[in-house]
């Protein structure tokens, strides 16, 4: 029997009831929405389903965590850890593609990460960095919180240069579902009014250093380039609503990836999933991983789907009207895979042989970095969590480059640590001394650069190598293009020619040719959206082209990848899938 | 070349200032997975002990405040080599750590064991210019360093300092007596550095 968690109530501290039930009455497994996933667009799904009146069971394939008392090293001191956050040997071979992040595997974080090693994958040509959170609001704990609302000539870049296929919505579509979810999460940053990185709704915006100043008005008088502050998912005046689901301001501790006992960064756990509960409506199941679709060829449709419990391995079924899957891209994308049936022998809704293809991430791993000088009285008190953003100028307006679309920056300035001392010469009492205060200012920006959709980068099912529960492993098949790696050229010269032009010293370069897709953990495309179900998975409303039951609102659903950080598209897209898949509830259309 | 070729020829030697405390110099960039077994187990013998605890207490003294010995420095130095590093660190450190041994370390007085260290420190820096090391951006706000030293292990020296800061500096009694600790800051701001003003540590 998979153990259910019925939660009948909420307040703002978080009260949850437990029932263990034992049901084996299909009318007790029966819901109107099925949400596979608890991460950022199931959260999202499982919210606006419940308070439109439905009954949502969620599927979580990983253990219950819970807000607060879950989150075991959130209020640690550095001592604490044994090895002070570092990653030991048996850990660095059992998170093997977390140790590429150089921060998954960490102590501190470690927790909330799987195990690779008991959940592998198969890199069969190029490297694959598959980082996965298998618990109550996946990776939304985990996430950078970097929120950037694409621009229109994000969806219309396909078109406009002929790559792959045309997205079927246009920004209009998303821009009032953008600023819905906006309100709810809550978005800090600063208005600018540019093209080519609409404003969100903002709460007020973090500040800036001394320096970061500098750098930000020499760009600007240098080279007619902004600079702006991060647009992040954080609390800095959370609002009467926020407040009311038991969330407060971000504290600046920076100690985000642990899980915050604080809210002050938005997940599915802080937000999301405490508003569904709030409607009695929402029924959550921890350890059921979903293998397949249930596919009903008489009404074609999906009538439920199947689960095994990750800890006993007992195989159950639920049912529903509807089912949305937010199971990461490559989980809900796997689970299509899986569901064969007569009428679709290669997975379902896969009449295009577009699942698992154009898989697609950020690629980064190249930037620059130099010092800034004369800032020696300037320091910061408190530890952002947030950093500053260069919004992409390549092949905009009048510039055209040799490669297609462009990239944005991410970094900021701080002053060296204690750990300075390493590279330094010198030991002993004066040295000890030094080094407990503020070294000099240095300052760097990374890239986060678009890659573009590849039929050939994709995943496929293994037929022979299974997981723990039976199911297939994931053989990955990706590569960097030509594209990427002419950009990555610009990446990394841009940032040192507008270093130098604001001012800095001492600029290096760096372009590290060892990244692999996935490194940016922005897992995207592999059942993508489309106005033709010859070629495309998903049609406008991120619906099943052939299964109109089935929605699928996260990263799987992206035709192109844009250069922003993707998390809140995925947050607009899902309720705007769930707002539609309401209505044609209502109107007896699923 | 133009400027743009040379400075993308430039790598960030140590020595300049990196802007992430990710700077363990074992992690690498996009490596293959390694294999926990055959690593040799490591230990040392008292004698060595002894030599760690002493190169550590030079690094980081007991003056008006704690010093390595007092923070628990030397367990931990071993600790994090047992653990953390594999083989060829293993032998990079015990082969430092016996020629110390070798040359009578314990028995030499204060100021001519602070006169081999920098010695031992000039060499190193030699054998590091040689290692390639660069520090490179992989996330939001993480960089990582790598180096060409796969083969031969970072320097005992490099060991040494490297542990023996992030020993002393993450400890309760290093953090308490060296910065000013502030667990929850509750705000972000831009403010003057006053004379003589310390670090804050979060």
């Amino acid at each position: 029997m998979v153990k259910y968690s019925l939660i009948l109530s909420f307040t703002h501290s978080f009260i949850v009831y437990y029932m263990n039930l034992n049901i084996d009455a299909v009318k007790n497994q029966t819901f109107d929405a099925i949400v596979v996933g608890s991460g950022i667009s199931g959260g999202w799904a499982a919210k606006e389903l419940t308070e439109k009146g439905l009954r949502v069971a969620v599927l979580e394939r990983g253990r219950e965590i819970k807000h607060v008392e879950g989150y075991e090293t959130a209020t640690k001191a550095p001592w604490e850890f044994l090895h002070r956050g570092r990653p030991d040997n048996v850990a660095a071979e059992e998170y093997w593609a977390g140790m590429r992040t150089g921060y998954t595997a960490n102590e501190e974080h470690r927790y909330l990460f799987e195990n690779d090693k008991q959940n592998p994958y198969i890199e069969k040509s190029g490297g694959m960095d598959w980082i996965r959170a298998y618990h109550t609001g996946g990776k939304s704990l985990l996430w950078g919180r970097q929120s950037y609302r694409w621009n229109k000539a994000d969806f219309e870049a396909n078109l406009k240069d002929g790559t792959a296929i045309d997205w079927p919505i246009r920004y209009e579509d998303l821009a009032p579902w953008y600023t819905y979810v906006e309100k709810f999460a809550g978005i800090s940053g600063t208005a600018e009014g540019l093209d080519v990185l609409p404003d969100s709704h903002f709460l007020p915006a973090m500040a800036m250093s001394a320096p970061e100043l500098a750098f930000k008005k020499g760009l600007a008088s240098k080279m007619n380039r902004p600079v702006t502050i991060g647009r992040v998912a954080h609390l800095t005046k959370p609002t009467q609503q926020q407040i009311g689901i038991g969330r407060g301001s971000c504290q600046f501790r920076n100690k985000c990836m642990r899980g915050c006992p604080y809210g002050g960064y938005f997940s599915s756990l802080s937000a999301t999933l405490p508003a569904a509960a709030r409607t009695k409506r929402l029924v959550m199941v921890h350890n059921a991983i979903v293998s397949e679709l249930i596919y009903d060829e008489k009404t074609q449709k999906a009538k439920g789907v199947r689960v095994i419990d990750q800890n006993t391995m007992a195989v159950t079924e639920y049912y529903a009207k509807i089912i949305f899957l937010n199971a990461g891209a490559f989980g809900s994308t796997s689970i299509l895979m899986q569901s064969k049936s007569n009428r679709f022998q290669n997975g379902l809704g896969n009449d295009s042989d577009q699942l698992g293809r154009n898989i697609m991430d950020h690629h980064l791993g190249v930037g620059a970095g130099g010092t800034m000088e004369g800032f020696d009285s300037d320091y910061v008190f408190g530890n952002r969590p947030n950093g500053l953003y260069i919004p992409r100028f390549r092949n905009w307006g009048n510039d055209k480059r040799d490669y297609l679309r462009g990239f944005g920056y991410q970094g900021g300035a701080s002053r060296a640590g204690w750990n300075r001392g390493v590279g330094m010469d010198g030991f002993g009492a004066d040295f000890k001394e030094s080094l407990t205060h503020p070294g000099n200012w240095s300052i760097g920006f990374g890239g986060f650069g678009e890659i573009l959709p590849n039929p050939n980068n994709r995943f496929t099912l293994s037929p022979d190598q299974k997981d723990r529960w039976g199911l297939p492993q994931l053989v990955f098949e990706t590569q960097f293009g030509e594209n990427e790696l002419k950009m990555r050229k610009d990446m990394a010269n841009d940032m040192a020619e507008m270093l130098e032009a604001a001012g800095a010293k001492n600029v290096n370069t760096y372009n590290s040719d060892k990244t692999h897709i996935g490194l940016g953990i922005h897992e995207m495309g592999t059942a993508r959206m489309g106005r033709d179900p010859k070629t495309s998975v998903l049609n406008k409303h991120n619906q099943v082209h052939s299964v109109k039951n089935v929605f699928v609102t996260d990263g799987a659903a992206m035709t192109s990848a844009s250069c922003v950080n993707p998390s809140l598209t995925y947050m607009a897209l899902t309720a705007r899938a769930a707002n539609f898949a309401v209505e044609e509830l209502k109107k007896k259309n699923l | 070349m133009n400027r743009r070729d040379a400075l993308s020829k430039v790598a960030i030697l140590m020595g300049g200032t990196l802007t992430a405390p990710t700077l363990m110099a074992m992690s690498r960039v996009g490596e293959k997975p390694a294999s926990v077994a055959g690593i040799a187990d490591f230990s040392l013998t008292d004698t060595q002990r002894k030599i760690v605890a002493e190169v550590a207490e030079h690094i980081i003294p007991k003056t008006t405040t704690a010093g390595a010995k007092d923070a628990g420095v030397p367990a931990f130095i071993e600790l994090m080599l047992k653990d953390c590093y594999k083989q060829p660190e293993h032998e990079s450190f015990l082969e430092g750590v016996t020629n110390l041994e070798k040359s009578n370390f314990l028995g030499l007085s204060a100021t001519e064991q602070v006169a081999v260290l920098k010695k031992l420190e000039a060499e190193t820096n030699e054998l590091m210019k040689t290692y390639n090391v660069k520090a490179v951006k992989v996330g939001d706000n993480v960089d990582k360093e790598s180096m060409d030293a796969k083969k031969k292990g970072v320097p005992f020296w490099r060991l040494m300092k490297e542990l023996t800061l992030s020993g002393y500096f993450t400890s309760e009694a290093g953090i308490k007596a060296s910065f000013v600790y502030e667990e929850v800051p509750g705000k972000f701001e831009a403010i003057k550095l006053k004379p003589g003003q310390k670090a804050f540590a979060y």
